[in-house]
C-alpha cells in the first residue's frame, strides 16, 4: 500500500464536496457516525503528513488522533470559509509544529517499514547505490538518511517539502494550509530543496 | 522555475521513497474506532462540559488553534495592557493627606486628642484611639508630635497689614 498518493488537482475530490458538507453538518450536530466517515476519508493523509514531519510512528499516531479529536470539538467554530479538508490539515499541522517545537533536540526516529512496492519502483532501483550488496539494505539506509536530512530542516521548511514533494499538494493548497502566500511557499520550497540536496549529496546522482 | 525543477528531479525521486513508508498492516482499520472511543470516553466529555460552562473560551481556543496569528495578536494586546497597567500604577492618583486630618475626620475622640497631648506625659502614647480606618501608630513615645509621622513642620508666617 502506498501512503498518501500525490493529489494531482488543487481540490481533493471532485464529487466529494456535497457529501462532505452533509457529513460535516451531521458531525456538527454530534453525529459520531458522520464524523467517523470523515475520519476514514482523511486518516491516511493526516497520519502521513504528521509521520513525515516527525519521522516517528508513535508520535504520529498520537498526534493524528488528537488532531481528529480536536477537530471534532472545534467543529462548531468551523464556518466553512475553507474546505473541511484544508481546515483539518491546518489543525493537524499546527498541532504537529507545536509538538516539534516542544520536543526540540529530543529527536527519536521510529520509522515505518518500506512496503513491497518500493523494491520494484524503477526510481527507487535507480537510486540504490551500486556498492550496496543487497537491495533491501540499500533502501533502509536511504530511508534513514532521508529522514535524518528532513529532520535537519526547520519545521516550516520541512512542512513545505512534505506537503509538496511527498504528499503532492499544490503550492496554492499549501498556502491555504499554512496561511501564507504562494510566493512564500515557493521560496521556502526552493530553499528547503537546496538544503536537502546538500545533506544528501552522496546519495543523489546528477541529472 | 523549470530549470530549478529539473535540478531537483533527483531529490524528488529520492523523496518519493517516503511514500513507501507504511504503518503496520491493519493500522488504519482500527484508527477511526480509536478516535471515536477517545471522543466518547473522557476527552470529548470533559471538553463538552467545559464548553457548556465556558463556551466563549472554547471558541477562543478554537480560533487560536486555527489561526496562530490571532493568538499572537491576543498575546500582544495582553502585553500592552500589562505595560499600561504598570505605567499607571506608578502614577500617584491620590494626593497624600496629613495624618492628623484623617484622624480628625474619622473619629471624634481623635479630634480631642491633640489638645490633650500637650499635657500628656511622654510615656502615655496610647490615648489616640486606633480604629480600622486610622493608620496604626508607632507605640513608642515620640519626642515630638510630628516627629514620628515624618511630617515637615512649617512655621506659619503671618504678615499683618501695616507691618
Amino acid at each position: 500500500m502506498i501512503m498518501a498518493e500525490p493529489v494531482p488537482s488543487s481540490e481533493p475530490e471532485p464529487s466529494a464536496p456535497v457529501e462532505e458538507d452533509e457529513l460535516v453538518r451531521g458531525a456538527r450536530r454530534g453525529d459520531l457516525a458522520a464524523y467517523d466517515e470523515l475520519v476514514k476519508r482523511y486518516q491516511q493523509r493526516i497520519y502521513a503528513t504528521i509521520y513525515h514531519m516527525t519521522s516517528n510512528h508513535e508520535d504520529a499516531n498520537d498526534l493524528a488522533q488528537e488532531a481528529f479529536i480536536k477537530a471534532f470539538q472545534a467543529l462548531k467554530s468551523f464556518k466553512g470559509g475553507s474546505s473541511f479538508y484544508t481546515w483539518l490539515y491546518r489543525i493537524a499541522v499546527n498541532k504537529t509544529i507545536n509538538f516539534l517545537k516542544q520536543r526540540k533536540n529530543r529527536t527519536h526516529m521510529s520509522l515505518n517499514d518500506i512496503d513491497f512496492n518500493a523494491e520494484h519502483d524503477p526510481d527507487m532501483m535507480a537510486l540504490i547505490s551500486e556498492q550496496t550488496p543487497r537491495r533491501a539494505a540499500g533502501l533502509t539506509e536511504l530511508q534513514e538518511k532521508l529522514n535524518e536530512a528532513l529532520l535537519k530542516l526547520s519545521e516550516h521548511h520541512r512542512l513545505v517539502v512534505v506537503l509538496h514533494d511527498v504528499q503532492g499538494l499544490s503550492h496554492e493548497e499549501i498556502a491555504k494550509v499554512m496561511e501564507c502566500n504562494v510566493g512564500t511557499v515557493r521560496s521556502r520550497l526552493f530553499y528547503a530543496r537546496q538544503q536537502m540536496q546538500g545533506f544528501l549529496a552522496d546519495y543523489l546522482k546528477p541529472t | 522555475m523549470n530549470e530549478n525543477e529539473n535540478n531537483f528531479e533527483s531529490l524528488r525521486r529520492l523523496l518519493a521513497l517516503k511514500r513507501h513508508e507504511t504503518p503496520p498492516p491493519g493500522y488504519f482499520e482500527n484508527f477511526s474506532a480509536e478516535v471515536r472511543a477517545r471522543i466518547r470516553a473522557g476527552d470529548a466529555g470533559r471538553m463538552e462540559s467545559f464548553s457548556e460552562h465556558l463556551p466563549w473560551l472554547v471558541r477562543l481556543m478554537s480560533a487560536f488553534e486555527a489561526k496562530p496569528a490571532f493568538a499572537g495578536a491576543f498575546a500582544g494586546a495582553l502585553c500592552l495592557l500589562l505595560v499600561f497597567g504598570i505605567v499607571f500604577a506608578e502614577r500617584p492618583d491620590v494626593a497624600p493627606q496629613p495624618l492628623l486630618q484623617t484622624a480628625q475626620a474619622s473619629s471624634p475622640l481623635a479630634m480631642a486628642a491633640p489638645a490633650n497631648l500637650n499635657s500628656m506625659p511622654a510615656e502615655q502614647p496610647a490615648l489616640i484611639p486606633i480604629s480600622s480606618t486610622n493608620p496604626v501608630f508607632n507605640t513608642q513615645s515620640p519626642d515630638s508630635l510630628f516627629a514620628s509621622q515624618g511630617a515637615a513642620v512649617q512655621p506659619v508666617n503671618f504678615t499683618l497689614p501695616g507691618n
